[in-house]
C-alpha cells in the first residue's frame, strides 16, 4: 500500500514539475502513464548502455526538475508504446524494477520474438533517431528506404550513436571551429559511461 | 528593377543561376550593365531552415535530399528535374521510367555517376568546399605528355583569376603550403588554413615511411597537405566559421561553406540583375547572320506550364552545367543552326555534348590501430596532392587524394549500418562476421571502438577525354515535354590504369599506417559502376565526384572545339558557354575554383570587349 502511494506520489510530482516537457496526455490514467515514462527510460538506459540521466536529465524530479528541454523520451515512448507488444515490453520492465537490467536481458534474450525485436527497434530509436520497425527487423535484411522512418528532425539531432562515436550527428554540430584537430570529449562525459579501451 | 520578374531590356541573359552564373552577372552588374538570369529551379525558401529539415527527415541523406524537386520523382513527369545518386542502382540507371538520366547501358558502356542540382545556386549548393588550384602541367597535358590536348592558355594567364576567385568565394589556406608542382601565388588567400583534423594527422604520420611500388611514384616525397576550402576559419562575408558540422555535403547548417546564394545575392544588390526561377531555357534561337536572337523559355508552377516566352539580350550566356547546356544548344537544331547551337557546319566542328567526363573515384577505408574520432571537422580538412603530376601521366591517369573526416558516411552509410549490424545481429559492415546483437553497454563499447577508428581515403582519377563519351538527347521526356539528357559514358584503358594505381596506392598507404588488412570490399556483382580488371582477376568499383566536365571545350582553334579561351562560342559571336563544360581536360583538381576563375575572366573580357 505504502509503495504504491509513494509511487503514485511521484509520478504526480513529475506530471507537475517538468512543466511543458512532460506535458502530454498519454493514453490512460495520467499518474499510470508518468511513472510508465520513468521506467520506459530506464529500461531503454539497460537497453542502450547510456546513462539514464543521460537519456532523460530530469528523470530525478527532485534533483532536476526541467532540464530535459528536448524531451526526446517522448517521442521514442509515443512510437514505441504504439506497437502492440509494448505493454509486455513494459511488463517485464515493471516487474523487474528496480533491477532493469535484468529486464533487458529477460527482453533482449529469452522474450517472444514481438517482445525482443520491440527491444531492438527502442535500441535503434534512441541511438539513430530513427523507427526501424520490428517487423522489418525481424527480416534481418538491410531496409528499404521506405521501411524506416526519421521520427523527427530533432531526433536525429539526438541520435547516440554519434556521442558514442565521441562526435556529433553529422548536420548538427553544438562545438567550435577547430576542436576536430583535438581529442573529443571522453565517453564518460558524453554517456556516463568509461567505454573507450584502457 | 525589381528581382523578380522578366523586364528588360537586357545586356546580358544568363540560363542558370549557380556559380558560372552568379559570378558572370555580378560582375556585369557591377559594371552597370542589364543582366537576366533564368534559373530553372525553386527560389531560395523563405526559411532555409527548410532545407535542414527536409535533410534532417530524409532517410538516405544523399548530396540531394535537402534540396528541390522532392525525391523520389518521376523523370517524365518532373519539370525541373536532376539524377540523384539513388537512381544509380541496379535496374535503375539503366531505366529510363526510373533514371532522370537516359543512360546508354550496352556492354560497352558504363553508368556516368554523377549528379547535380537544378536549384537556386546550382550544384555548388551541395559541394564539399575544396577550391585547389589545377597545377600547371594541367593545361599542358599533350605538350608534356603526349596525352590529350593542351589547353588553349597556361596555369600563368588563368593565375590572377584563380585570387580573385579565392576572394569571391571566400578560400582558407596558407599560400606558402600549396606552392607544391609548380604552383605560384600573386596574391594571398583570404583567410587562414582549416585546422587538420585527427586523422589528417594520423596518415601524416605514415607518409615518411610510405612506398608505393609500380604506379610511377617510386621517388615520391610523400605528404599530407592541408586542403585550400571555401569554407570560414575567420568571419567573412558576413558568415560565420566553421563549427564542424561534418555536413558540407549536402548543405552547411550556418553557411560557414561558400555557396552561389552569397553571389547572387551581391549580384541583386547592385541594381542592375534580374533572376527569375522556374524557368526553365528550352530553346536558343538563331538568326539567320548566326547571332543568337533570343532565349524560349517555359515557367512552370506545381499545376501548370505557360507556353514558351522569349526574352533577348545583347548577349548570352549558358551556364547551365556540362549536361544541361549541351542538352538545351542540342534541343536549339534548327535552319540557322542545323547540327544545334554551338556546333559549326564542318564535321570536325560538333563537339557539343562530345569529351563528357568526370572524376572516377576509387574509394579505399580501414579501421586505424587506435581511435582516430571521425565524424568530426568538416568532410575533408587535407589531401595528398604531390602525386597529381609526373611522366606516369603518359600510361595512366593520374589522381589526387581526399583523406576524408567522416568514418565510413561515405561507403557504407555509417554510422547507420554498423549500429544497426550490432543490435539487429546483421553484417552488412563485415564488422559483425558472427552476427552478434548486442545491447547495453556491451554495444556501446563495441560501437565506441569501432566508429572511433574508421576512416576513408577517396581517390580522384582523372578520366581521358573521349569523343563518344557524350551527352545527346533521348527520346524520352520530362514533366515539361523537353526531351531528357542521354548519356554515353565508359572508362578507357588510360583511366583504368589510374583506379587500378589508385587502388594499389591505398593498400600502401593502410600499410604504412599498421593496417594489414584494409575494410575495402570488392564491388557484388550486380554493381554497375564497376569494372573487371584483368591483372587482379577483380572488379574495381568507381564512385562519381559530381564533377561534370568537358562538353564544350575550349581550344585554340574552330577544330574540335566549342569555345575560345574565354569561353566565346566560335560559332556565334554573342553566345558564352561556361562553366566546367569548358575544360579540355579534367585533370585531377576538384573543378569549382577552375570554374570561377574562368568565369571571372569571361566576365572581364566582356566588359572589356565592349560587346555590351
Amino acid at each position: 500500500m505504502t509503495d504504491f502511494t509513494r509511487r503514485k506520489a511521484i509520478a504526480v510530482a513529475m506530471g507537475t514539475m517538468a512543466g511543458a516537457a512532460t506535458a502530454v496526455s498519454l493514453p490512460g490514467a495520467a499518474a499510470a502513464a508518468d511513472s510508465d515514462l520513468a521506467i520506459f527510460v530506464k529500461l531503454s538506459a539497460a537497453l542502450t548502455g547510456i546513462d539514464a540521466l543521460k537519456l532523460a536529465p530530469d528523470l530525478d524530479q527532485k534533483k532536476a526538475p526541467g532540464t530535459d528541454v528536448i524531451g526526446i523520451k517522448h517521442a521514442y515512448f509515443a512510437v514505441a508504446s504504439k506497437d502492440p507488444a509494448f505493454p509486455d515490453l513494459m511488463k517485464i520492465a515493471r516487474e523487474a524494477d528496480p533491477n532493469f537490467a535484468a529486464a533487458a536481458e529477460i527482453i533482449t534474450g529469452k522474450a517472444t520474438d514481438d517482445i525482443k525485436f520491440l527491444g531492438r527497434s527502442i535500441i535503434l530509436a534512441w541511438y539513430l533517431g530513427a523507427w526501424y520497425p520490428p517487423k522489418v527487423l525481424q527480416k534481418g535484411t538491410r531496409p528499404g528506404l521506405t521501411d524506416v522512418t526519421v521520427i523527427s528532425p530533432t531526433a536525429y539531432t539526438q541520435g547516440w550513436t554519434w556521442r558514442v562515436a565521441q562526435a556529433h550527428p553529422m548536420g548538427y554540430s553544438e562545438l567550435r571551429f577547430g576542436h576536430w584537430g583535438d581529442r573529443p570529449t571522453s565517453t564518460l562525459e558524453l554517456t556516463g559511461k568509461k567505454l573507450e579501451e584502457p | 528593377m525589381c528581382a523578380d520578374k522578366v523586364g528588360g531590356p537586357y545586356d546580358a541573359v544568363i540560363v542558370g543561376s549557380g556559380i558560372s552564373g552568379a559570378l558572370i552577372a555580378k560582375k556585369l552588374g557591377l559594371a552597370k550593365k542589364k543582366v537576366l538570369i533564368l534559373e530553372a529551379g525553386e527560389r531560395l525558401p523563405a526559411n532555409v531552415n527548410d532545407y535542414m529539415n527536409r535533410f534532417f527527415n530524409a532517410v538516405a541523406k544523399i548530396p540531394e535530399s535537402p534540396y528541390p524537386p522532392e525525391l523520389p520523382s518521376d523523370p517524365a513527369k518532373v519539370k525541373a528535374g536532376r539524377p540523384n545518386v539513388l537512381e544509380l542502382l541496379p535496374g535503375i540507371w539503366d531505366n529510363p521510367a526510373k533514371s532522370y538520366l537516359v543512360q546508354n547501358a550496352d556492354k560497352q558502356s558504363l553508368p556516368f555517376a554523377s549528379t547535380y542540382e537544378r536549384v537556386n545556386g546550382g550544384t555548388v549548393r551541395h559541394w564539399l568546399g575544396t577550391s585547389l588550384r589545377f597545377v600547371p602541367a594541367d593545361f599542358e597535358m599533350n605538350s608534356r605528355y603526349g596525352k590529350f590536348v593542351d589547353w588553349p592558355i597556361k596555369y600563368r594567364d588563368l593565375e590572377p583569376w584563380y585570387g580573385e576567385a579565392e576572394k569571391e568565394i571566400g578560400v582558407s589556406a596558407d599560400a606558402a603550403e600549396q606552392t607544391y608542382l609548380g604552383i605560384t601565388f600573386s596574391s594571398d588567400y583570404p583567410m587562414p588554413k582549416i585546422p587538420e583534423s585527427m586523422v589528417d594527422k594520423r596518415v601524416a604520420a605514415a607518409m615518411p615511411g610510405l612506398k608505393v611500388p609500380g604506379v610511377g611514384l617510386d621517388d615520391l616525397q610523400w605528404k599530407v597537405s592541408n586542403t585550400p576550402a571555401g569554407r570560414n576559419s575567420q568571419p567573412y562575408q558576413d558568415r560565420r566559421v566553421c563549427a564542424g558540422n561534418t555536413n558540407c555535403i549536402p548543405i552547411c547548417p550556418i553557411q560557414a561553406k561558400y555557396d552561389p546564394s552569397v553571389t547572387l545575392a551581391d549580384a541583386l544588390r547592385t541594381g542592375n540583375v534580374d533572376v527569375v526561377y522556374n524557368c526553365v531555357a528550352s530553346k536558343v534561337l538563331v538568326g539567320t547572320d548566326g547571332r543568337i536572337s533570343g532565349i524560349q523559355y517555359i515557367q512552370y508552377d506545381k499545376e501548370s506550364q505557360s507556353p514558351p516566352r522569349q526574352v533577348s539580350g545583347k548577349i548570352y550566356i549558358l551556364a547551365g552545367n556540362a549536361i544541361e547546356t549541351p542538352r538545351l544548344l542540342l534541343m536549339s537544331e534548327g535552319a540557322n543552326a542545323p547540327r544545334g547551337v554551338g556546333n559549326g557546319r564542318e564535321p570536325d566542328q560538333a563537339v557539343i555534348g562530345r569529351y563528357l567526363m568526370d572524376h572516377p573515384l576509387y574509394l579505399a577505408w580501414a579501421l586505424a590501430p587506435k581511435s582516430v574520432w571521425g565524424y568530426r571537422g568538416p568532410l575533408s580538412t587535407s589531401g595528398i596532392e604531390v602525386c597529381r603530376d609526373g611522366d606516369f601521366r603518359k600510361e595512366r591517369g593520374a589522381f589526387r587524394i581526399e583523406i576524408g573526416n567522416e568514418g565510413w558516411n561515405f561507403p557504407i552509410g555509417d554510422p547507420h549500418t554498423t549500429t544497426l549490424d550490432f543490435v539487429n545481429a546483421m553484417n552488412d559492415s563485415n564488422q559483425n562476421g558472427d552476427k552478434k546483437a548486442l545491447f547495453g553497454e556491451d554495444l556501446a563499447k563495441h560501437l565506441n571502438n569501432i566508429l572511433s577508428r574508421q576512416f576513408r581515403l577517396g581517390f580522384l582519377v582523372e578520366q581521358e577525354p573521349e569523343f563518344n563519351n557524350r551527352v545527346s538527347l533521348a527520346v524520352e521526356t520530362d514533366g515539361l515535354g523537353l526531351r531528357r539528357p542521354a548519356i554515353a559514358y565508359n572508362l578507357s584503358d588510360y583511366t583504368k590504369r589510374g583506379l587500378a594505381a589508385a587502388q594499389v596506392t591505398a593498400t600502401a598507404i593502410f600499410k604504412a599506417m599498421g593496417i594489414d588488412k584494409e575494410a575495402t570490399t570488392d564491388p557484388s556483382k550486380d554493381e554497375p559502376s564497376a569494372f573487371f580488371w584483368q591483372p587482379t582477376g577483380k572488379r574495381i568499383q568507381y564512385y562519381g565526384a559530381g564533377h561534370i566536365v568537358g562538353t564544350h571545350r575550349m581550344g585554340s582553334t574552330k577544330a574540335d572545339s566549342a569555345v575560345n579561351d574565354k569561353q566565346q562560342s566560335w560559332h556565334h559571336n554573342n553566345l558564352y558557354l561556361v562553366g566546367s563544360g569548358s575544360f579540355p581536360t579534367v585533370a585531377t583538381g576538384n573543378p569549382t575554383l577552375t570554374i570561377a576563375a574562368l568565369c571571372l575572366r569571361t566576365a572581364d573580357y566582356i566588359i572589356n570587349s565592349r560587346q555590351i
